[in-house]
């Protein structure tokens, strides 16, 4: 009976990989995307579209440099506008890359093992993207190491009760920890490439950042210790990052920025970004990589499912502010809730709740969290539903505050879109670099999920 | 296998009864106290009785939420504790039951159920005009409690029906039904559980609020449910059957959790205080005003220092976290320094300088012994090990890994 009941409860999953699989199939399948397949004409078109964007987002800052910050639509009282709304949206889509590497491997689970590296390089990119707003933001972005509190002959120094400084902080801690663990994780693969690479150019760059890895038992035991000793260190960071953009609303005392919630409701919505960003990512290139081997229904199914629960977490974050924006009996809190569901931005507050709390209810269903097509069409639902959301947060909260004589409006220029699409066409562009010149998924990792590599004593 | 279909084995030790019998004459004497207090001092007892409810209600339904957890994911460490939490959980009807004297006290608890013209606070009093219409009423408190109790009763009662059923033949796989409900169940525990603390305890303060107060008291009422799991089990294990399933790594992973929600707990309440410091609004700053002076600063000292600092020192380490016998006594810290948490949350409401009332130190022993008297007659109700658990096989077989 019992080995009935267990028969059945793990039939019902995919496996994490297909079977059929030995050591050398493995290796052999990924490194040849890298190595052996040629360069589609389709790379070239999504590549140079990613590449123009840059061009674009490029002229755009250099525009930004030459005549400063007022062509953007930011003024008093909105001067945070699409800056910091872009900033938050893709620092949170650089959370899942983290999550995925660190704490999942932390708690053994070991589906990650072939999402984790592209992942990890998404979180990068994401984070690249992020970090161009705020310096850009500043005024002076000439100025912008001033951030940091260094000695110098002005006597200027950082305020450290700002959160904006933790920021400066938070973000370079994680891009660096960040980097270093998706460094380390690549160190055995780029060894792989470099033994298998025919071209001699190949050889010695995959060679110089393999940095001497001969596989050797020392090598094996250094490199374990070293990657989970990062993981322990980039698990805090997964939380502290978000928690400290979310102070940076938080410890002011506009209505709708100042609720004790935030921390772990940004969060929660970073996560949920991050993982809708990852299925937008693996759904089209397991598809044209021919990885669902791989990247099976197990994965999409396992992301779907994080999705649904940080989103539900998401959804308690703005039922509990709706409610205590109500009990509080505090009018600006209770303006606040009116301005969102009846103000000029109100379209955009229902658009809010339909992409992240309605339509992601779908994914309660097993067969739509199995199916690649719904998965990247919530997605993207959802990836929308974030940056709306931190819209309304920054947007709508400043737009009418304490004065009715001080109220305004924001309309972002042509300048602040093609800026923000111009990062979106960078990310792609290193999302594209990234799987044709390194291993998009873990070639060691993914062959200790072979059941060769299970230990028989 | 052939242990499951005798169910003897499987059972709680006879030691169980022992603590249920001597928790019955603790709870009873204690009782008998807090009756007397309850004559003499009525406020002070209310008030010793709200923090005590609070706190064992705590560990009934963390447990419940733990054991969601678990039959979402998975996992040895879980099975080998579910019965504990089960037997927990089931404790809501005798929580049910001793709410009803909460009842009694609403008007001495909440400023809100009291005639409005004795407020001397002009906004305050504007304020409870308007929310004793619609939210804060008495009757509204009644009926909400009811659907509070209603979902948990309803949740309690299909993961206790389906875990009964695993452990008779026709022995059915009901992994699915758990999953199915614990998904929901989660949810709902986290939406009535925020409402419930906005109720019974955030509302004594009607005029402050606060987003993450019902998460800080989730956090803290799953802390206090796996430190209580750990107590239970420290007990059984030197008894058949747990001497038989209780490894080390199970232990490990509870160790975990306890620190996971050390760290909950301790980041939840950090991120409410500097956020309310750093706005310093007044109608905001008077709950931590109040909490931090008059003798009651160096009780919040206390749990910087021993709800979060020191549990975290100690559970970083790998060795204590693995040996039962060592975790145990922080898992009994932890649960006192849960009712300090409680007692500092709620007391500082009624008195300006720190005070112990006599209430506070009898009526947390009048309603545990209760409480684990019941706790341990629904223990010996089911059969210690769920033997057609999905991960059984792993916890009574270690022997073919």
């Amino acid at each position: 009976m019992d080995e009935q009941t267990k028969s059945v409860t793990s039939s019902k999953q995919a496996p994490v990989i297909e079977p059929g699989y030995t050591f050398a199939t493995v290796t052999d399948k990924i490194s040849a995307i890298v190595l052996q397949r040629p360069t589609s004409n389709g790379w070239f078109v999504g590549f140079g579209i990613g590449f123009l964007l840059t061009m674009m987002m490029l002229f755009a800052i250099g525009y930004l440099f030459v005549r400063g910050t007022g062509i953007w639509g930011v003024t008093i009282p909105i001067g945070w506008g699409f800056a910091i709304v872009n900033f938050v949206w893709w620092i949170g889509i650089g959370h899942a890359g983290t999550l995925i590497s660190a704490i999942l491997l932390l708690l053994r689970q070991s589906w990650r093992n072939s999402i984790n590296r592209f992942a990890e390089a998404m979180t990068l990119f994401a984070v690249s993207c992020a970090g161009i707003f705020p310096l850009i933001h500043v005024g002076r972005p000439w100025l912008a190491y001033w951030l940091f509190p260094y000695p110098n002959t002005m006597g200027v120094w950082p305020q450290f009760r700002s959160p904006l400084v933790w920021d400066v902080f938070a973000v370079s801690t994680y891009f660096t920890i960040s980097l270093l663990f998706w460094f380390i994780g690549l160190i055995p693969d780029l060894a792989t490439l470099r033994d298998r690479s025919d071209n001699r150019w190949a050889k010695i760059i995959y060679g110089i950042l393999a940095m001497g890895w001969r596989g050797s038992a020392r090598h094996w035991h250094r490199y374990e210790t070293a990657y989970l000793l990062l993981a322990g260190l980039a698990t805090p960071l997964v939380l502290s990052v978000h928690t400290v953009v979310s102070f940076d609303f938080a410890v002011g005392i506009v209505p709708g920025w100042h609720t004790t919630i935030f921390p772990p409701y940004f969060v929660a919505g970073a996560i949920y970004s991050g993982f809708a960003m990852v299925l937008m990512l693996a759904i089209p290139i397991r598809k044209l990589y021919g990885l669902e081997d791989f990247i099976t229904e197990r994965h999409l199914e396992n992301s779907a499912k994080v999705m649904l629960a940080t989103g539900l977490i998401v959804a308690y974050g703005y039922v509990i502010e709706a409610f205590m924006g109500w009990y509080s009996g505090n009018r600006y809190d209770a303006f606040t809730l009116w301005n969102r569901l009846h103000g000029p931005y109100a379209f955009f507050y229902y658009m809010l709740l339909a992409c992240n709390i309605v339509i992601p209810q779908v994914l309660w269903s097993k067969k739509l969290r199995t199916s690649p097509v719904w998965l990247f069409f919530i997605s993207g639902v959802v990836l929308v539903g974030m940056w709306l959301e931190r819209f309304i947060i920054v947007v709508v909260s400043l737009q009418r505050d304490f004065l009715n004589s001080s109220w305004g409006m924001y309309y972002p220029t042509r300048w602040d879109w093609m800026t923000y699409i111009g990062t979106i066409g960078m990310f792609l562009a290193a999302i594209f670099l990234f799987v044709r010149i390194l291993p998009m998924i873990s070639i060691f990792e993914m062959r200790t999920l072979l059941p060769e590599a299970e230990v028989k004593e | 296998m052939s242990a499951a279909h005798n169910n003897f084995d499987l059972m709680a030790p006879p030691v169980a009864k022992t603590i249920r019998q001597r928790s019955l004459l603790v709870g009873a004497v204690f009782s008998v106290v807090a009756g007397m207090i309850a004559w003499k001092w009525p406020d002070q007892f209310f008030h010793a009785y709200l923090i005590s409810y609070m706190d064992w209600l705590g560990i009934a339904l963390g447990s419940m939420a733990i054991l969601m957890l678990r039959h979402l994911t998975g996992g040895g460490w879980g099975m080998v504790i579910r019965r504990i939490l089960g037997a927990a959980m089931r404790t809501l009807p005798l929580l049910a039951l001793l709410f009803l004297p909460i009842l009694f006290g609403i008007p001495r608890l909440y400023i809100w159920a009291r005639p409005l013209d004795s407020i001397q606070d002009k906004l305050l009093r504007e304020h409870l005009e308007q929310i004793t219409k619609t939210y804060l009423t008495t009757n509204g408190f009644i009926v909400r409690a009811v659907i509070y109790f209603a979902i948990w009763g309803a949740v309690a009662f299909f993961l206790t029906k389906w875990s009964a059923e695993q452990d008779h033949p026709p022995i059915r796989d009901n992994s699915s039904r758990f999953k199915a409900l614990s998904g929901p169940g989660l949810i709902l525990y986290g939406f009535t559980i925020s409402f419930a603390a906005i109720d019974w305890v955030m509302s004594i303060d009607p005029g402050w609020i606060s987003t993450i107060y019902g998460l800080l008291h989730l956090a803290g009422q799953v802390l206090s449910a796996i430190c209580f799991a750990v107590v239970v089990e420290r007990i059984l294990v030197r008894y058949k059957p747990m001497s038989e399933l209780l490894q080390p790594d199970f232990v490990h992973d509870h160790g975990k959790l306890m620190l996971t929600f050390i760290m909950v707990w301790a980041y939840f309440s950090f991120s409410q205080w500097l956020i309310i410091w750093a706005g310093n609004l007044p109608e905001e700053i008077t709950w931590y005003m109040k909490r931090l002076n008059g003798g009651w600063g160096y009780v919040g000292l206390f749990l910087v220092l021993f709800h979060f600092a020191v549990p975290f020192v100690l559970l970083l380490s790998r060795a204590f976290k693995r040996d039962v016998t060592r975790l145990v006594w922080l898992a009994v810290w932890l649960l006192v320094a849960h009712y300090v948490d409680l007692f500092w949350m709620i007391e500082p409401n009624f008195s300006k300088t720190f005070t112990v009332t006599l209430a506070d130190l009898v009526i947390p022993f009048a309603m545990g012994g209760l409480w684990m008297s019941y706790f341990f007659r629904n223990l010996n109700a089911m059969p210690l090990v769920p033997a057609y658990d999905a991960d059984a096989k792993q916890v009574l077989e270690p022997a073919h890994e």
